[in-house]
């Protein structure tokens, strides 16, 4: 019964009431933290779950999409590896426990760098990234690179499968991006995406690949109306990670054999 | 630093291509007294908030913020929309008191307009735009000023535009709001001939 | 009395038509149904729930703060809607982006919490909440069905008009898409319910004369 009197005491006071004020706001925010917190916390690992299940959905997807993967995959299956960027080799870094967001945002696993050469507006380049392989023996038959920038208002994410001449596109899939609905989102359609495979991004050392309406040839993809940040978006970002600051060296190596350390 | 600026005023303006801040611009833009009042109280609101967020941001609640406090693991990013919406609801609160103590025409002509600027998304949308590209201190305040007079400029525009349409002899049913939300499409038309300029 | 509260925000009160309020998402997405449909059953379960709480502490809130304090409880209404619809309904919540977080800043909720819910006990103010959650939801639906029908052929994702694409004879109306189109159905919309309800059309603020032809010498 005591226990009651002062809160009943403190709700009885008047509004105008400075400590009534305070207690008030200090109570409400106390509740709704808690509230908030606590089902951030509850729900954390599901939340993760999706993601990665999304993920790894996506990248499934798009390597059964891509012609005569499906039995080298039986067969070999899919390798994954740390690459250095730098310097284009293979990393001794466990891809197991990599966590490559993390070294994106961490300054001592991460490059900044100047806006001269950071074509994808992505400010830091992670020192170390995530590659996957799938291989006939020595001879590698897909190459999957993850690679980000900027689009029109969100940070958009996708996986670019490079045949075994490691030029031509076997496939493009976009796993994350928050453009405007209906328009840059279509970034991560079928039918956008869809029109990358057999597309060649360099020639003669240099990338060629752009983006137009009514595209025709080896080198451009298919410009999306109403959308034309965006598909800049996604074409700035592998002119960034294919070049000499993303994983132009690595792909070099690649082709010299020289990439394993 | 000036091309931050002027962008965040013509070509990423917040009301003509982003369209955040709709409800006020469409409801307060009869006349161009009130717009340009409520223009002025969203540059003084943006412009404190967004560098004051961004304060809040780098050394309370972004990742590894309270490593000066010797926290350096905590993440408490998930509480910035609620930290924000904090932030400027403070803000307008002062600004609706001294409001009504030195220009009690406008906080009348404002009515529920004014603690709706507290979740005006053009200002919580202008600090969630800064945390997502990373501004600092300075670029925070340029962006935040930047902002706030691109969205004053467009409804001053627009109200000059509704002026004028009252005299215009229209339909019963398309006078007013029908007429207005027309117009407002036609000038995010207008508006969207600035996206993708990038100057030197 | 609590069917009027449900059933007037619907049309004669409608807080997206007539009051002005919840614009911003009106336009953003309503470029497909099923997204408009998400949003709208998350905002009318915030609003019901945010006027419900609001209400029942309303005798206690100092009126120098209410703002904030109302802001505080919508905000963490909103957080924990958004964080169920990632855990339970991921690809949805990927489509919707920030727009389920702009829901806290909906004028909707927080305008219907201070114009109602602050002054109205608990079961009135929910049941207003949730009528104009409803009258939203209803606006919402309308645009979307047209933007997607027009714009992409589809109604909920089902394919009604055979786009060229797909060897029809439909050419998507691309600016459909874009948020112009937005504010110039919504303009078309309210037009045609004034022109059904004459009672809802603005008052002038002065009278228009016809011109009287002048005489001619």
């Amino acid at each position: 019964m005591s226990d009651a009197n002062p809160f009943r005491r403190f709700l009885a006071r008047p509004n105008s009431d400075p400590v009534k004020s305070i207690g008030m706001a200090a109570a409400v925010a106390a509740i709704c933290a808690l509230i908030v917190s606590a089902t951030a916390v509850i729900l954390r690992p599901a939340i993760e779950e999706n993601r990665l299940a999304a993920r790894s959905g996506q990248m499934s997807a798009m390597l059964e999409s891509v012609p005569g993967i499906a039995e080298l995959l039986d067969g070999g299956g899919i390798e994954t590896f740390v690459v250095d960027l730098a310097t284009g080799r293979i990393s001794d870094t466990d891809p197991a426990t990599f966590d490559q967001n993390a070294a994106a945002t961490d300054p001592e696993r991460s490059t900044a760098l100047s806006p001269a050469v950071d074509l994808a507006a992505i400010s830091r380049r992670e020192n170390e990234s995530l590659v996957w392989m799938v291989r006939d023996g020595e001879e590698i038959k897909l190459l999957v690179l993850p690679v980000r920038g900027a689009g029109y208002q969100s940070t958009i994410r996708a996986y670019l499968a490079l045949e075994g001449d490691l030029n031509t596109v076997a496939a493009f899939t976009v796993y994350e991006q928050g453009e405007t609905p209906g328009l840059g989102s279509r970034v991560a359609e079928r039918d956008f995406l869809s029109g990358w495979t057999g597309k060649q991004i360099a020639e003669e050392g240099d990338i060629m690949i752009d983006a137009a309406a009514g595209a025709s040839g080896l080198h451009e993809v298919e410009m999306i109306s109403g959308a034309s940040v965006t598909t800049y978006g996604t074409i700035d970002m592998v002119h960034f990670w294919l070049g000499e600051n993303g994983f132009g060296p690595f792909i070099e190596n690649l082709r010299e054999g020289t990439a394993w350390p | 630093m000036m091309d931050l600026f002027q962008r965040s005023i013509f070509e990423e303006n917040l009301a003509l291509s982003f369209f955040l801040g709709m409800c006020t611009f469409l409801a307060v833009s009869r006349q161009v007294k009130t717009a340009v009042g409520v223009g002025i109280s969203l540059i003084v609101v943006q412009g404190i908030s967004v560098p004051m967020n961004h304060l809040l941001y780098a050394y309370v609640l972004g990742p590894g913020a309270l490593a000066w406090a010797g926290l350096g693991d905590v993440d408490l990013n998930f509480l910035r929309l609620i930290t924000f919406l904090g932030i400027v609801a403070a803000l307008v609160q002062v600004l609706e008191m001294v409001l009504e103590r030195y220009a009690p025409a406008l906080h009348a002509a404002m009515g529920i307009y004014l603690p709706l600027l507290a979740i005006n998304c053009a200002i919580i949308g202008g600090s969630l735009f800064m945390v997502e590209r990373d501004y600092d201190l300075a670029q925070s305040a340029v962006y935040g000023l930047g902002t706030g007079i691109g969205w004053a400029l467009a409804i001053t525009a627009f109200a000059a535009i509704r002026e004028r349409l009252r005299y215009a002899d229209m339909p019963r049913g398309l006078e007013g709001l029908g007429a207005a939300f027309i117009v407002a499409g036609i000038m995010s038309m207008g508006f969207s001939a600035f996206a993708g300029v990038s100057l030197p | 009395m609590a069917l009027k509260q449900l059933s007037d925000p619907l049309i004669d009160k409608n807080p997206v038509a007539v009051h002005i309020l919840g614009i911003c998402s009106a336009l953003a997405v309503t470029t497909s149904m099923s997204t408009a449909l998400t949003m709208s059953v998350a905002l009318t379960v915030v609003v019901t729930l945010a006027a419900g709480i609001i209400s029942a502490i309303r005798v206690h809130i100092p009126n120098q703060i209410r703002i904030i304090l109302q802001l505080t409880i919508i905000a963490t209404l909103v957080i924990v809607a958004d964080q169920l619809l990632q855990a339970f309904a991921f690809g949805m919540s990927q489509r919707l982006t920030v727009f389920v977080s702009l829901i806290a800043t909906n004028c909707i909720v927080l305008g219907r919490t201070e114009a109602y819910a602050m002054h109205n006990p608990p079961v009135p103010a929910m049941l207003d909440a949730m009528g104009n959650g409803l009258g939203y939801s209803l606006v919402l639906m309308v645009v979307a069905a047209i933007r997607e029908l027009f714009g992409a052929g589809t109604l909920f994702g089902f394919q009604v008009l055979a786009t060229q694409a797909e060897g029809g004879w439909f050419v998507p109306l691309r600016l459909m898409l874009l948020a112009p189109s937005a504010f110039i159905i919504l303009g078309l919309l309210i037009w045609a319910l004034r022109a059904w309800r004459p009672w809802l059309a603005e008052a002038r603020e002065f009278a228009l004369r016809e011109a009287k032809p002048e005489a001619r010498p």
